[in-house]
């Protein structure tokens, strides 16, 4: 019983029909953008996902301070499953926004803080699974891993503010109401709230799977490092 | 206090004093960084009105690669002769062990830089030798070292081992590259202090957020 549990379908379920539902929104419900057309309606998945590449990251982060503080090598592969996610979406929202930006900025790529950061965000983040790639030792690797995102997590805020002190043409999407900037109607608010709210409950759903997984694959290289010993003890008593 | 003080002290120079003897490291660290000045000019043809504004990019960049060569080295001899563990056993305090190779690895780069600079002067005939500049390398040095320190610390036990610290360490000195060269532009344009005070504070906050890090999780990093 170990590998089925019956509230965790529930919620891959639920899960599934939030994400149909956002669909469903951003499809039939948010207005057609009046100066970019279709190709806004990225935007709302875009958003999302950049929501969750930030959010694993900071779950991450949480748990490597949890690990170091009691040792509990859980708390390490939550930490390791959330990086996957995190890393993940920050894909999709890189790839999302370039679709969007080049119709609307006339180019695939930009050195905007926002992108770069997300950029380098991501590169911190692969030499993470690098970085435990390299050792052998589960409590080593977790320990050393959770050592670098702590690294990793103080220096991105600073990235970001460095970058954006050298130039942006980003959208500032929100509290632009009256300026005549962009701004969004109701109807485009409540639609990216609603998808922001499915993506969130998406990345509980992996989260919990695929940490579930980590535990399991754990368990079962023990039980394999248990039975070799065993094994290797009938032989040398033999 | 004056017992950790000695102790710190005793560690240095240690450091310093193998350093000294075998000079394995900072020779290749100069060598790499002399070359890399050449490969510059060829790859990048630097004209004279040009170069005012290149010099602290390609400084720094000459700088951090060589920089890395050395940190790869700076915990070779605690790995391949076992004194690591000796050391955990002598020492109180293991932050103490974590302080003193960051400040031999920071030594080493100053005097890395007091020869890269001179010698960039020289052979583009532009004077470098501006005490704005050299506050901004010298900041940026402690937060390469202070972050470096801590990465190489923990890629010297892993299997890749020099591999590995470069793919670590530059996503994280992002914000420090960034720094030290709009700072060292700002410098050399002759600019107003205002107009890039901001920068240094940003070298000096990411040098403390590193230092306090270190100094938090070293433990983590030798604890078996």
């Amino acid at each position: 019983m170990l590998f089925w549990n019956k509230k965790l379908s529930f919620l891959a379920i639920f899960t599934g029909m939030l994400i149909l539902l956002a669909f469903g929104l951003v499809l039939f419900y948010a207005p057609v953008e009046q100066n970019m057309g279709m190709v806004q309606k990225v935007f709302y998945f875009h958003v999302a996902a950049a929501w969750l590449g930030m959010l694993g990251f900071l779950v991450a982060a949480v748990c490597a301070v949890l690990y170091l503080r009691n040792g509990k090598l859980s708390l390490d592969a939550v930490a390791a499953s959330s990086v996957e996610i995190g890393l993940l979406f920050t894909a999709i929202a890189n790839f999302t926004g370039m679709i969007w930006a080049r119709p609307v900025w006339n180019t695939w790529w930009t050195w905007d803080p926002r992108l770069t950061t997300m950029t380098i965000m991501a590169f911190t983040y692969i030499a993470y699974f690098l970085l435990r790639r390299g050792i052998d030792d589960p409590a080593k690797k977790a320990r050393f891993g959770s050592i670098y995102l702590i690294i990793g997590f103080a220096s991105v805020p600073l990235t970001f503010f460095s970058a954006r002190l050298l130039r942006t043409i980003h959208p500032t999407i929100f509290g632009n109401a009256g300026t005549g900037e962009m701004a969004m109607t109701p109807a485009m608010y409540q639609t990216m709230g609603f998808s922001i709210f499915a993506f969130s409950v998406l990345f509980v759903l992996l989260l919990v799977t695929r940490s579930r997984l980590r535990l399991n694959q754990q368990w079962l290289d023990e039980q394999e490092a248990l039975e070799q010993e065993e094994e290797f003890g009938e032989v040398a008593n033999g | 206090m004056k017992n950790w003080l000695s102790t710190l002290k005793a560690l240095i120079w240690k450091d310093l004093l193998q350093e000294w003897r075998s000079k394995d490291m900072l020779t290749a660290m100069l060598a790499f960084a002399i070359l890399s000045i050449f490969i510059f000019n060829y790859a990048m043809e630097l004209d004279p009105r040009q170069r005012a504004e290149l010099a602290p990019g390609i400084l720094w960049v000459v700088i951090t690669f060589s920089g890395t060569l050395g940190l790869n080295r700076s915990f070779v001899a605690e790995q391949e002769q076992g004194s690591f563990d000796a050391l955990v056993m002598a020492v109180p305090g293991l932050g103490s062990i974590w302080l003193a190779k960051q400040i031999s690895n920071f030594l080493m780069m100053l005097v890395l830089i007091v020869i890269v600079l001179p010698i960039y002067s020289l052979l583009y005939n532009q004077n470098l030798f501006n005490p704005g500049l050299i506050l901004t390398l010298i900041l940026g040095a402690w937060s390469f070292s202070a972050a470096g320190t801590l990465l190489a610390s923990m890629t010297a036990q892993t299997r890749m081992r020099d591999l590995l610290l470069p793919v670590l360490l530059f996503p994280i000195l992002m914000p420090v590259n960034m720094a030290v060269v709009k700072a060292g532009m700002g410098v050399m344009s002759g600019a107003a202090l205002a107009s890039y005070q901001v920068w240094l504070t940003v070298l000096l906050v990411y040098g403390i957020i590193m230092t306090t890090i270190s100094l938090l999780v070293f433990d983590y990093v030798i604890l078996e």
